[in-house]
């Protein structure tokens, strides 16, 4: 019975210290973001050994799970998150027309770009994602150069895009593409046997093993695994894929100044150059994007962006997740 | 039988209060959540409603569900039902060379845990990168793969590789238990093999194959990872993966969580089918076979098959076991996926990151650890207070108690996982959603069944005169129990103990419903990681908990034996 009793205690202990590992740390914050590891996990180790006191914690998933999650923490009155950071932009909106978010104008937003329309502080663009297409170097030996290239032959059952209603990023880029190119794009993708898989970063995945040839790949995602030796390419159309994505502090967040700290350190020259040396564009002029990446510089990519109609975007965003779920899964 | 508890006692004795307590549990832990998904499911805005969950059913998306269900559960059951009994005829009734070691690898599948074997067969056969896929391409110079593992075909042929032991297990121990000297009668008789094996062997071991099957059919039929890993994407769910897509997809709204109710209630009702098509089938053989040990029942000679059938065995465990577990190895060291295994594409850094630096995966390897230990404890102890009241005591109303320790049994892990959801997410003013407490408590329902089971079996052993003679010198009630039972059935706890911190350290089907942004089980890692294309950390981390695995495995079979011994 002794050792039973020993045994409960230290199962109490055991559960107790798997909860309150960050009891004991002066400030909190919990992060929601869809950037990888890859990128967040190098943010984290920079913005805790500047403020050693914050014990910060973060959850890396696909935009449409995390907002998923958020729907579900609202509904049992608590959300978990301080801040919020992913690509799909017509989410802030909403979050913002909820009345959710915190408006707060960083002082380091003086020496960012901002490319959201009605500013006020609510939620800040801390990168500028772009997509190309992804290619395996070992199965494609001609590079593609223009979306239409992806109707091709050479890209037969072999070109992916991820699932929109997991990843912010896919969902943006359907949203313009269609825009851009029509409906009849995709329809024409689908006849090629194009597929539709499940995070972003699985269908760059796939891509590198070659079990697809190219897909709509993130460009530090794609990056990450070509320093790592991957054998993949990224290709990027005369229309550019320029998506910003803006990070955001809930306005009932326990943890205002910690959340307020993260904002800032996220948009400063120090963090800015750490999202830019993961392979994705900054929102800061003053910071360059190391040149073996070959990403064009913000000034060009901006200028061949396809252009954002926010209001529209936000408008048509189930329906565009549904016309294109439809179309990838006609036999 | 006499009773353990004298006629005249006090209302509220320790009977009583046991009797409460289990009850208590039970209610709580299993019989609420599972009434709340009927509850759910059938009522809409305070009315019984039917019309809405056949609306429910009639939708595309669920009937195809259930449909699919339905073909890989029977898919699964047939060709394990195959694979099982046939391989436990040849390593029982033939003169098979090393038998008792094959006999010991076949029950290997039972430890490795499916989902990480379907993770090991999408590197091997999908379509176009799959390593035997490209071997053969590269080789035959073939345009199209030699088999695609996002099929029907290629999730039965996953379940069925490590779901046959089921089978395989009962059949066995059939065959080895059966009277021979009913078949050398009817040899002496003048039946030729053929006959005696149509007219007595296959009645004899029909039941143990029938139950075999229906418990393979059970496991499929809510069976999450397996489809989930190779279905998902090609459009093939079937219940548990699309209760997980309702749940996570739209974010907790009514009519998802209406839809997940309504196909975990056919769950229930089909898993319920199952377990009492078993128990029929159990009643009837139980007289049949019988346990005569005294002869070792004849051996069919293979002669020149010997070698070539044993060249069968070692093939089918080496194709099936170690080619997988090998893959699982090879890619999560590799630095990307889809390199070549070289020297310089190999390391040791995912293993190396995932272990100390992640903190994603450290808190899933911790979570995992620390909840199956608890769950296992908890359980343990309430297993054997529940199941000390039903197997001794003699109290009134018992009877409820005798079926809300059924219950547990025909519960499927996502009904469970959508019941605690349901239970404890702020309704009833308790709310833990996000928190591993609420895992825990799944945890707890889920496995209840496990405990009882090993502990009622222990407890019959015990005889009631222990007790009584206890309680007729003087002992309460409570020292009975404290110096009598408590040590004698040490063994059947310590059993529990084990039959539950393994498969939960294991756990994906529940787990990745309720998991917070914290709370990643090693299966949830597993399986989110392998989702967001982290194909070299999803397969390093699988081949630490599969190393986490088999080393817990073995150290009980060691304790186990030690145990036995003193």
């Amino acid at each position: 019975m002794r050792l039973a009793k020993l045994a409960s205690v230290c199962t109490g202990l055991l559960v107790a210290g798997a909860m309150s590992t960050a009891a004991f740390a002066e400030q909190q914050l919990f992060v929601y973001t869809s950037m990888k590891e890859s990128l967040i996990g190098s943010l984290k180790a920079a913005f805790v050994a500047k403020y050693p006191d914050i014990k910060m914690d973060h959850q890396s998933a696909g935009a449409g799970k995390l907002m998923a999650k958020i729907a579900a923490e609202r509904e049992s009155g608590k959300i978990l998150a301080d801040v919020l950071w992913t690509s799909e932009v017509p989410d802030f909106y909403q979050l913002k027309k909820d009345g959710l978010l915190l408006p707060y104008i960083s002082p380091e937003t003086k020496g960012a770009i901002n490319p959201l329309p009605d500013y006020d502080g609510s939620f800040t663009a801390a990168r500028l994602g772009t997509l190309g297409i992804a290619y395996n170097t070992r199965f494609v030996k001609t590079p593609p150069k223009a979306w239409a290239d992806l109707k091709k032959p050479a890209f037969k059952n072999a070109f992916g895009v991820a699932n929109p209603a997991l990843s912010g990023t896919a969902y943006m880029s359907v949203a313009l593409l269609s825009k851009t190119f029509g409906w009849e794009y995709f329809e024409a993708l689908r006849k090629n046997g194009a597929k539709m898989g499940k995070g972003s970063g699985q269908v760059v995945d796939d891509t590198a093993s070659g079990e697809l040839l190219a897909s709509l790949g993130v460009d530090y995602i794609t990056l990450d695994k070509v320093k790592k030796g991957a054998t993949l390419g990224l290709a990027y159309p005369q229309e550019m894929l320029v998506i910003p994505s803006p990070v955001a502090i809930f306005k009932n967040t326990p943890n205002l100044d910690a959340a307020k700290k993260f904002v800032d350190f996220l948009l400063s020259k120090e963090g800015q150059e750490i999202v830019a040396k993961n392979g994705t564009l900054p929102v800061r002029t003053d910071v360059k994007v190391p040149p073996e990446y070959g990403l064009p510089p913000v000034a060009d990519a901006v200028k061949r962006s396809i252009k954002v109609d926010y209001p529209a975007l936000i408008a048509e965003k189930e329906a565009t997740v549904k016309k294109f779920t439809e179309i990838m899964q006609k036999k | 039988m006499t009773t353990a508890v004298p006629a005249a006692q006090p209302r509220f004795g320790t009977a009583q209060i046991l009797l409460a307590l289990s009850v208590a549990i039970l209610v709580i832990v299993v019989a609420v959540p599972v009434l709340l998904i009927f509850f759910n499911a059938f009522w809409v805005q305070g009315q019984f409603n039917v019309v809405d969950v056949i609306k429910v059913l009639s939708q595309h998306e669920t009937y195809q569900a259930l449909l699919n269900s339905l073909i890989l559960a029977s898919g699964v059951t047939v060709t394990g039902t195959i694979v099982g009994t046939f391989f436990a005829w040849l390593v029982t009734r033939t003169d098979l060379p090393f038998k008792g070691t094959m006999k010991v690898l076949f029950l290997v599948p039972f430890m490795l845990p499916s989902f990480i074997g379907a993770l090991a067969w999408k590197m091997l056969l999908s379509p176009r990168s799959g390593y035997i896929n490209r071997l053969f391409m590269d080789l035959l110079g073939l345009d199209g793969p030699v088999f695609d593992i996002y099929t029907y075909g290629g999730i039965i042929l996953v379940e069925t590789m490590y779901l046959f032991p089921f089978v395989f297990i009962q059949v066995a121990g059939a065959l080895e238990r059966m009277d021979p000297t009913l078949e050398e009668s009817a040899r002496i008789s003048g039946a030729d093999l053929f006959t005696i094996t149509r007219k007595i062997t296959i009645p004899l071991v029909m039941p143990s194959i029938l139950s075999g099957s229906l418990l393979i059919m059970l496991y499929s039929m809510a069976h999450f990872g397996t489809v989930a890993v190779l279905g998902i994407e090609v459009g093939i769910y079937n219940i548990p993966t699309l209760i997980y897509e309702k749940i996570h997809q739209s974010a907790g709204s009514f009519a998802s969580i209406r839809t997940g109710t309504v196909l975990a209630s056919v769950l229930v009702v089909t898993a319920a089918f199952i377990m009492w098509l078993q128990n029929k089938v159990l009643a009837r053989g139980k007289y049949q076979i019988i346990a005569g040990k005294s002869f070792r029942p004849s051996e069919l000679k293979l002669r020149g098959l010997r070698v070539p059938m044993l060249l069968f065995c070692i093939a089918y465990i080496g194709f099936t076991i170690v080619l997988p577990t090998v893959t699982i190895f090879m890619v999560g060291g590799l630095r990307t996926y889809g390199l070549p295994f070289t020297a310089e594409n190999m390391t040791l850094d995912n293993y190396k990151f995932i272990l100390f630096d992640w903190q994603l995966t450290r808190d899933a390897i911790w979570n995992s650890v620390s909840l199956g230990f608890s769950a296992a404890l908890i359980t343990m102890t309430a297993g054997v207070i529940i199941s000390y009241v039903i197997v001794k005591m003699k109290v009134r109303g018992k009877g409820i108690l005798e079926f809300l320790g059924m219950l547990p049994f025909s519960v499927p892990g996502s009904v469970i996982a959508l019941g605690v959801i349901l239970a404890w997410s702020g309704k009833f003013g308790v709310n833990i959603y996000n928190t591993v407490w609420i895992i825990l408590v799944a945890y707890i329902a889920r496995y209840m069944a496990f405990s009882l089971k090993a502990n009622s079996a222990a407890l019959e052993q015990v005889h009631d005169s222990l007790v009584e003679a206890a309680r007729a010198s003087g002992a309460t009630m409570w020292q009975a129990l404290k110096d009598i039972v408590v040590p004698l059935v040490r063994p059947g706890m310590l059993a529990a103990f084990f039959l539950i911190f393994l498969p939960a350290l294991r756990e994906l089907t529940v787990s990745v419903l309720l998991y917070g942004p914290t709370t990643r089980t090693i299966g949830v890692a597993i399986y989110t990681l392998n989702e967001d294309g982290e194909t070299v950390y999803s397969a390093a981390l699988a081949g630490i908990a599969l190393i986490i695995i088999v080393f817990g495995e073995s150290v009980i079979k060691r304790l186990f034996k030690v145990g036995r011994k003193g």
